[in-house]
């Protein structure tokens, strides 16, 4: 079934994994019949091998490129250098999708390899609609922005995170890349309630969906959730899934897992519990490509 | 309220260097403090970036033990935190890193075995290229010879090294060997390189070493050659040359400095 609500009709909605290099070889040979494959961006940048590899596997999947160091929360701009990088591999791999988080990871030239917080104001709305307008026009298409996990709250934000999102797909006419996981872990950490949340966010403009799992550490007596990729998805996750379907449509999902990485058949065990889901809601096909 | 660059200055500061102060008083804590929720991205950070150093330096992390490895390499991602969002790109200064380190001081051979690992890791991924072959020297005049540049492959590199550092990394692989190494067995000189997506490593006579690092250095033939004959008057340049395409090491020649036009 083909979303009407989101204007997907040129990307049939599927489920993906994210393809991490300890699985490569094994896709190639194997060929597991999954709707497509995202892998992160900067892993590639290098080029060699890896990236040969990743060509044959892109003859047989659909790809998406999912940033995560172009920084588009960053005042001081984005480095040209890296946009230029994302943009040789968007040109090579042509993938379906391309995303980036609204987060910002450099400072001062130091890229901190973390996906750091935002104060939602007007300056940084701004900014980051500035950084957003000049990373498309390089690329020549619209970016997904992918909801951040969040452990902390400025005290001068003026704006909820669905709005500030929403208001940048109307400045910039980019995307939505809504990971429910994240909105579970910073609903815990920062005490909103993870469906209005959902509820908010421009429901046209989401045109992919993220699963993956968190931990749970206790700090002082206090819960805090991580969104470490590390396990299968929790059962938090899942509901609010079925939530996000119902309300975005069978957009592609993906399950993503980085670090504890099992065997590829955990991935894909995983994989078809979200394509089962998807096909309760929409009572279509949402299944392999 | 700071602007955002300000706040983003000081926010890498409590990351890299704990000074906290001026962003934890624009956090909200609630049940949690500033610091505890700061700690997070600070974990985020130092855990990564670590990570990124362990798989490329994985001989080095086992010869210091985890938990030293560790420790310098927070030592070093506070100093030098990487310039690009790229990480197998991190890491180029960590040998350097190492042999200014004050805690290591006494393990002098350490940073010869980093720099061995930075080679491997790079042989592992650098872009592919075709192999030149001899025939395209063909049409190089003789009078340019001396001054032919010839591109090496971007997989190769070279180190050399008053230490056995190839024994000392073979003895501390994960499946390693495990025997113990003689550090006073004498020095090395490495080519590193890559065949069939698998990065080798070879041991290189002090001549041939000393040509070809010359030419990965971007030195003309003629120079290239000079330095070689400094180490070993004996040595044969056409039977260098003929090594060196064989092993499909060139990937480009170009003359470098044309023969100036006779002047009027």
């Amino acid at each position: 079934m083909i979303s009407e609500a989101n204007g997907n009709s040129a990307i049939p909605a599927a489920i993906g994994i994210g393809l991490r290099a300890p699985h490569l070889a094994e896709i190639i040979a194997t060929r597991p019949a999954l709707g497509w494959l995202e892998v992160h961006a900067e892993n590639y940048m290098g080029g060699g091998p890896a990236l040969t590899q990743l060509e044959v596997v892109r003859r047989d999947y659909r790809l998406s490129l999912h940033g995560v160091g172009l920084s588009l929360g960053s005042a001081e701009g984005i480095d040209a250098a890296h946009l230029g990088r994302l943009k040789l591999l968007v040109d090579r791999l042509e993938p379906f999708l391309v995303s980036e988080h609204l987060s910002w990871s450099v400072s001062g030239g130091a890229y901190l390899n973390d996906l750091l917080p935002l104060p939602y104001t007007e300056e940084a709305l701004d900014i980051v609609a500035a950084n957003l307008a000049q990373a498309q026009d390089a690329l020549g298409r619209p970016l997904l922005l992918e909801n951040p996990s969040g452990y902390l709250r400025f005290r001068h934000s003026t704006i909820a995170e669905p709005d500030f999102l929403a208001e940048l797909v109307r400045r910039s006419g980019c995307r939505l890349l809504c990971d429910v996981n994240n909105i579970v872990v910073s609903a815990s950490n920062l005490g909103f309630d993870a469906k209005a949340y959902l509820d908010a966010l421009p429901a046209a403009a989401v045109a992919e969906i993220h699963l993956a799992g968190h931990a749970a550490t206790e700090r002082g007596g206090r819960t805090l959730l991580i969104d470490d990729h590390g396990s299968r998805v929790a059962a938090p996750v899942w509901a609010l899934y079925r939530r996000a379907l119902a309300h975005f449509g069978l957009v592609p999902s993906l399950v993503e897992w980085d670090r504890n990485l099992p065997a590829l058949p955990v991935l894909i065990e995983e994989a078809r519990r979200a394509e089962g889901m998807a096909q309760d809601v929409g009572g279509g096909d949402a299944g392999t490509a | 309220m700071p602007a955002l660059r300000e706040l983003q200055e000081d926010f890498r500061r409590a990351l890299l260097e704990g000074a906290a102060d001026a962003v934890a008083a624009l956090i909200e804590t609630g049940d949690l403090s500033a610091e505890e929720r700061l700690d997070v991205h600070r974990n985020n950070l130092f855990a990564s970036l670590t990570a990124a150093l362990r798989d490329t330096f994985p001989a080095v992390c086992r010869l210091v033990d985890e938990r030293f490895f560790a420790y310098a390499a927070h030592e070093f991602i506070r100093l030098r935190p990487p310039a690009r969002a790229v990480l197998a790109d991190y890491g180029a200064d960590f040998p350097a890193f190492l042999a200014d380190f004050p805690p290591c001081r006494e393990l002098a051979w350490l940073a010869d075995v980093a720099r061995l690992e930075w080679l491997m890791a790079h042989a592992a991924r650098a872009a592919e290229a075709e192999p030149l072959g001899a025939a395209a020297l063909a049409g190089v005049a003789p009078e340019d010879t001396p001054r032919l540049g010839l591109w090496l492959h971007p997989a190769l590199g070279y180190l050399a090294s008053p230490f056995p550092v190839d024994r000392i990394w073979r003895a501390n692989r994960p499946e390693g060997d495990a025997a113990a190494v003689d550090l006073d067995a004498g020095g090395v000189r490495l080519e590193l390189g890559r065949r069939g997506g698998e990065v080798v490593m070879r041991p290189l006579g002090q001549a041939s070493f000393a040509f070809r690092q010359a030419l990965a250095q971007g030195a003309a033939l003629e120079a290239a050659a000079a330095r070689a004959l400094i180490v070993e008057p004996a040595f044969d340049l056409a039977r260098a040359l003929g090594d060196l395409f064989r092993d499909g090491a060139v990937v480009a020649a170009e003359v470098l400095f044309p023969a100036m036009e006779a002047m009027p």
